[in-house]
């Protein structure tokens, strides 16, 4: 059970957080993970929004053409990292991250939205303020927010013209059914597909969404012009919901998944309409439920796993191990929701980790901000670390924070990569889309910049505070390599890491020498306490989480 | 029923583990007839992530049929007309096709906008030729069959990820094999590359699964070479003493993770790539020192730097022992549901200096006819507006490059620029009149393979007749 042993402790906090620390390892154990669940669903939210608005109102924000410069543009990125690192409601934030990879906005440079990083910051704050809210909730909030509305092209999608054959956007609805709610293919409760004559029942067709389409016509920014001007827009716009205007907005009947808004219905009326059936349909508790557990705790979930969570989703209630019942009982709870993936036996059951087929690959960005967590990264200022401003390009992790190539995300949870073992055998791996040769040498590289403090190098340079770790537990260990793996599998892999790697690692930290006489700044202990790091977070053990 | 060379072939992955230790022998008597693989050949698909408008890629030229056009998308036009510099859609602007077979369309006429300037010229060479409506069919497909539901029909239409699934392997998401990576199992089997599945298929962004085979996976390039480990490098110069080689060798075997055993799947995939990571990154990086700059000048966009990768690790094909290659390059940004008049003719640029760039570095090393390029996308658009964009659509039109191909010609068929035509699905979007299977077949035929390896590569393409012989 979480929280009997320091490492029940690290493994929950491994699946709930941006990572275990000691401090938290040794300040839970032993206590109930129950009242730990109800603790975050109460702890206030980090925004986003605050800071990357006095970001870019500071003097030079702007260049003189009254661009914002590429440095601001960066500033969700900036929040996102230092909210995940050093944010104290750990599960809302790791929560709001799970949820930004299903429902998915971008801003790479290159993207509109690139342009707007309080547009992006007032999303973000969409997902953590909803993280423990109710699906139906932020959902709206989603449908209604300038970022997604840009991203997915409806922001000042209007009515069809049936003399030029002029038809809505269907971006939105098309996107907003397959990844944000329903799927493509009728789903049992417990997440199986429903065949007929061994061919997957499709849920809908191309009818269906041009029907829906026509619902999300008629929304453009707050201000009172559908087409309005950006000079004189109100200074809130850009992070405040669009509004709608019915003018723009087609009153034909709307159907779609055999529901049908009747004509003239007003676009505030019909959005409401279409997300109560997308979020009311069968599919969407195990569509989602699937999806959450895969962000928290293994990649190809058992049925009887999916089902339990979709019941919470759907039952919006979920009675936690001390007997006390979380979510209000409307469908689409999600601390219910949450709860449930976190406390479910197939979670907690340490008898899973000899399952050949449980676990999952920790993300790349979960991993770096996890070595940010374990060892106290000393300043937290992501806008001097410019490895850190988009972390998806070159030597990168192969994947950034609100940074995906698509609405698609970096990988799929439906990916089965081909040619593996797991793919063979028919798991869906969604991680595993981001390995191969050129990103695992990547990331060993990408670590060994922060591992290493190699920024504390520029002496001088401001950027010299910025991500310095704490090592003072590791160094006082380093005379004792045995005691230092065994410290650093605790706190990073929460003890399952092979005796194998373990002797590997340690025979060869003994060989770093402690001192060397020749050289005045060699440093025997950092060495030894930094490749022992470097060497944990690039094991196959660390590496996935089971 | 007749026993052909194809179905004993399928028979046998259903037989038992003991029938087949016989199997090596019979095998070897059909080495004769497997895939050629002779000289070197490659294969370069330029995948355009989103679904490229066909309809605004390959434009009507004839007065009729651009007057059609012009009305259907008057509101796209018009912003096409506020754009800097004009509309580069004005009929006057475009670019007419001659090609060599015009008689097949009688009197109607095609025109390429001037952002692929480039590929026009290749075009009117006999260097580049088109292919029109190529997309995912499972047989021959009608209008009316398609809106009755009464014929089978590719799973998921529409949806981005599942259509460049099928694209790339006849199945929606979570498909195992792509064709390129079929057709490089073929060379494989037959001997290329001297053995070895390493550098067999080659991709300058990820996994990707048109690149899969049984035995290729493909290997991911960047324009400097493969990526080094630098913690083990920091080793690297204490291995002049026995103790500073035995460290960088234990610091090594972890890297490769040669001491982790695990029965668990996931662990064995990432160990698998761990270990293998390291050596072929090395090998890589080896040959890549025998690189000799291109005269050719690349464009610095994503594109361009891609290519430049490619023709990069193609001009290092013997030091990698190579003979038979197939890549993917691709870019995004086609997905153009909005500000199409603003995107869509910057990416087309975008492509044009990419591609001649390509082909011209590929002259440059003497390989213009030993290396094909075609072009991919999700799918084509609709050809009503949305406003100031178009919709996902089906079939599209394409392009093949190379000196080995028949160019100056338009193969297949391009539908009318109209509506409720009888390729018409919806507001233009085209039920596919050339399938993808029959698109594959001719580049399969080029790169070496023969009928049974084509027939396992493409298992649809039986229900077709003969498609296009473009190269």
């Amino acid at each position: 059970m979480a929280f009997s042993t320091a490492e029940s402790t690290a493994l929950f906090l491994n699946q709930a957080t941006f990572g275990a620390t000691m401090d938290d390892i040794n300040a839970l154990t032993g206590t109930s993970p129950s009242e730990w669940i109800l603790a975050e669903f109460n702890k206030a939210p980090s925004l986003n929004l605050p800071y990357v608005l006095a970001e870019i109102s500071e003097p030079g924000a702007r260049d003189m053409t009254g661009q914002l410069t590429f440095e601001k543009r960066q500033t969700p990125t900036f929040s996102f990292w230092i909210n995940a690192i050093d944010g104290d409601d750990q599960l809302r934030q790791r929560m709001a991250y799970a949820l930004s990879q299903i429902l998915v906005i971008s801003h790479a440079e290159g993207n509109f939205l690139f342009e707007l990083p309080n547009t992006v910051a007032h999303y973000q704050d969409i997902l953590v303020t909803n993280a423990f809210g109710n699906y139906r909730d932020l959902l709206e909030e989603v449908t209604y927010s300038p970022a997604m509305g840009e991203y997915l092209t409806y922001l000042q999608n209007i009515k069809g013209d049936p003399a030029s054959g002029r038809m809505p956007d269907e971006n939105y609805a098309r996107e907003v059914m397959q990844l944000f709610s329903i799927g493509l293919v009728e789903l049992e409760q417990d997440g199986d597909v429903v065949t007929q004559n061994g061919v997957p029942v499709e849920i809908y067709d191309n009818t269906d969404v041009t029907g829906l389409a026509k619902v999300f016509t008629g929304l453009s920014l707050k201000g009172g012009e559908f087409w309005f001007d950006f000079r004189t827009l109100p200074p809130d716009a850009l992070h405040s919901p669009m509004e709608v205007y019915p003018e723009w907005h087609s009153d034909l009947e709307k159907s779609f998944l055999g529901t049908t808004i009747p004509a003239g219905t007003g676009p505030a009326e019909s959005i409401d309409m279409a997300l109560d059936a997308l979020v009311d349909h069968p599919n969407t508790a195990p569509f989602l439920a699937r999806q959450l557990i895969q962000r928290f705790v293994t990649s190809h979930p058992e049925p009887d796993y999916i089902q339990r969570v979709a019941i919470a989703f759907a039952d919006g209630q979920y009675v936690l191990p001390n007997g006390t019942s979380v979510g209000d009982g409307r469908r689409g709870d999600l601390s219910a929701t949450i709860a449930a993936v976190l406390m479910d036996p197939d979670a907690r059951d340490a008898a899973n980790r000899n399952d050949d087929s449980f676990g999952k690959i920790r993300e790349p960005v979960l991993r770096f901000i996890h070595w940010a967590r374990a060892f106290d990264a000393g300043t937290v200022t992501p806008e001097l670390t410019f490895p850190l401003w988009n972390t998806s390009f070159g030597g990168g992790l192969a994947q950034a924070p609100y940074k995906s190539p698509s609405v698609f995300n970096f990988y799929r949870p439906g990916y089965v990569a081909p040619g593996t073992e797991t793919g063979a055998a028919g798991l869906t791996m969604p991680e595993l889309q981001l390995v191969n040769a050129n990103s695992v040498s990547n990331y060993a590289n990408f670590m060994t910049y922060f591992v290493f403090a190699f920024a504390a190098n520029n002496t001088g340079q401001p950027e010299a505070t910025s991500f310095i770790p704490n090592y003072a537990d590791e160094l006082a260990l380093a005379d004792d390599p045995t005691a230092l793996i065994d410290h650093l599998d605790l706190l990073l892999a929460y003890g399952r890491t092979t005796t194998e790697t373990k002797a590997t690692i340690t025979t060869f930290i003994e060989d770093i020498p402690l001192d060397n006489p020749s050289d005045p700044n060699y440093n025997g202990p950092f060495l030894r306490v930094a490749l022992a790091v470097l060497m944990v977070m690039t094991s196959p053990d660390y590496t996935v989480q089971r | 029923m007749k026993q052909t060379r194809r179905t004993f072939l399928t028979g046998a992955s259903a037989l038992s583990a003991a029938t087949l230790t016989g199997l090596g022998s019979s095998l070897a008597a059909f080495q004769a007839s497997a895939a050629e693989t002779s000289g070197y050949k490659a294969l370069v698909c330029l995948f355009f992530l989103g679904g490229l408008d066909g309809h605004d890629t390959v434009l009507p030229y004839d007065q009729a049929s651009y007057d059609r056009y012009a009305t259907i998308r008057a509101p796209l036009l018009s912003l096409y007309d506020n754009m800097q510099g004009g509309s580069t859609r004005a009929r006057d602007r475009l670019l007419p096709l001659n090609p060599s077979n015009a008689s097949n369309f009688g009197t109607r006429q095609f025109a390429l906008p001037e952002e692929l300037s480039g590929i026009k010229a290749l075009f009117d060479a006999g260097n580049a030729a088109i292919v029109g409506n190529v997309g995912p069919l499972i047989q021959p497909l009608t209008r009316t069959e398609f809106l009755n539901d009464s014929a089978p029909q590719p799973k998921r239409l529409f949806s981005h990820n599942d259509q460049q699934s099928t694209w790339m392997s006849s199945q929606p998401e979570g498909a195992q094999f792509g064709w390129g990576g079929r057709f490089a199992d073929a060379a494989l089997a037959a001997g290329a590359n001297s053995n070895s599945p390493d550098f067999t298929t080659i991709t300058s962004l990820g996994n990707e699964l048109f690149l899969t085979g049984s035995q290729a996976r493909p290997y991911q390039v960047g324009l400097n070479g493969a990526p080094e480990i630098d913690a083990l490098n920091f080793f690297e110069g204490n291995r002049n003493t026995p103790e500073g080689e035995a460290i960088y060798q234990k610091l090594r075997d972890h890297f490769e993770t040669m001491d982790f055993t695990s029965t668990n799947l996931i662990d064995r995939d990432v160990s698998n790539a761990m270990r293998t990571a390291l050596t072929t990154n090395e090998t890589f990086n080896q040959a890549f020192e025998s690189i000799q700059p291109f005269a050719t000048a690349f464009p610095s966009s994503f594109l361009g730097q891609q290519l430049q990768a490619v023709a990069n690790t193609i001009a290092i094909r013997d030091a990698l022992l190579i003979n038979r290659q197939v890549f993917f390059v691709a870019i995004g940004g086609f997905d153009t549901h909005s500000n199409q008049a603003n995107d869509l003719p910057s990416l087309q640029t975008e492509i044009d200096a990419g591609v001649v760039a390509f082909y011209q570095a590929m002259q440059e090393i003497g390989l213009a006819s030993d290396v094909t390029l075609f072009t991919a996308s999700d799918f084509g658009r609709t050809l009503a507006i949305n406003g100031d964009g178009t919709d996902h659509g089906w079939g599209s039109h394409h392009f093949v490059i190379g000196d080995a191909v028949q160019g100056g010609q338009i193969y297949g068929d391009l539908p009318p620029f109209d509506l409720d035509h009888d390729q018409d699905a919806g507001s233009g979007r085209l039920i596919p009149t050339t399938s993808v299977e029959q698109f594959a077949e001719p580049l399969g035929r080029w790169f070496g393979l023969n009928d049974s390896e084509i027939a396992a590569a493409l298992p649809n393409l039986g229900n077709f007749s003969a498609g296009p012989s473009f190269v």
